[in-house]
């Protein structure tokens, strides 16, 4: 019955994305003084869940016909931000405000996840 | 969890590229009156892993500044020439100091950055704790 709960589900893709956009966050910042680099960047988890969950079919069981749930599938695109003369378009300031919001992202699916897990735990009557 | 250790070692690799100039500036600074010496330049390139770029950063090949080299008038220097002129360096203090700030600046976003992946990393082991 509880095989797959749809909060967990929803609470685990945030808590990836916000991996995979941080690695992003960490290459933009690494090549800060890279000639010619240019900026990256992932959309933020409620742009991608609007779009996936609004297109996707409801599914009840893995095997019926459906749309992935499309949060893995983040790509990254280019930011589009003024280069500088060395033709690097990564803003620091920018990289830096990025990695705090994918921080509290994080943070905040994992407190869902837990406190999920509290709520199951609590209704199976352990404490 | 492959995206922490990921953005880790990028993190990592770019904490590496900036000691590396770091200290190719202090080696600038140390011969800043050595006659003849031309100042050093590190160049940084993404790493390109089989066709596709990593993220990683290293540093390329060592350049030097082929900016002229410094007349200086001293008569009483051992290798002067007959108009009594030697060549010094063509290190500028300024340029190197900018240059050593600029470093810093990036090392620490980041070591910043690299803390902030641990501190993400093990709050997700927190709730195996439990």
């Amino acid at each position: 019955m509880f095989t797959s709960l749809d909060v967990l589900q929803t609470a685990m893709n945030m808590a990836r994305h916000a991996g995979s956009r941080q690695a992003v966050t960490a290459a933009n910042l690494a090549n800060a003084d890279t000639p010619g680099y240019r900026a990256r960047s992932i959309a933020p988890f409620s742009e991608i869940y609007e779009t996936s969950s609004a297109e996707s079919l409801r599914r009840t069981r893995p095997g019926h016909l459906g749309v992935d749930t499309g949060a893995a599938k983040a790509t990254a695109e280019f930011s589009d931000s003024e280069p500088a003369p060395n033709g690097n378009s990564v803003s620091i300031e920018q990289e830096m405000l990025n990695a705090v919001e994918i921080q509290r992202e994080h943070n905040r699916a994992l407190t869902i996840y837990k406190h999920s897990l509290e709520v199951l735990r609590l209704s199976l009557g352990r404490r | 969890m492959t995206d922490f250790s990921n953005a880790m070692s990028i993190a990592a690799s770019g904490m590496k590229a900036q000691a590396t100039r770091l200290r190719h500036v202090s080696e600038n600074i140390a011969n800043a009156d050595t006659p003849g010496y031309r100042r050093k330049t590190v160049t940084f390139e993404e790493v390109v892993d089989a066709g596709r770029t990593s993220g990683l950063v290293e540093t390329g090949r060592v350049r030097l500044d082929r900016t002229d080299l410094e007349q200086i008038h001293d008569p009483s220097h051992p290798l002067a020439d007959a108009n009594g002129n030697y060549h010094g360096s063509n290190v500028n203090m300024l340029i190197e100091i900018a240059d050593a700030r600029e470093a810093q600046r990036s090392y620490e976003a980041n070591l910043k950055l690299f803390d902030q992946v641990r501190r993400m990393s093990s709050s997700l082991m927190e709730i195996l704790r439990k």
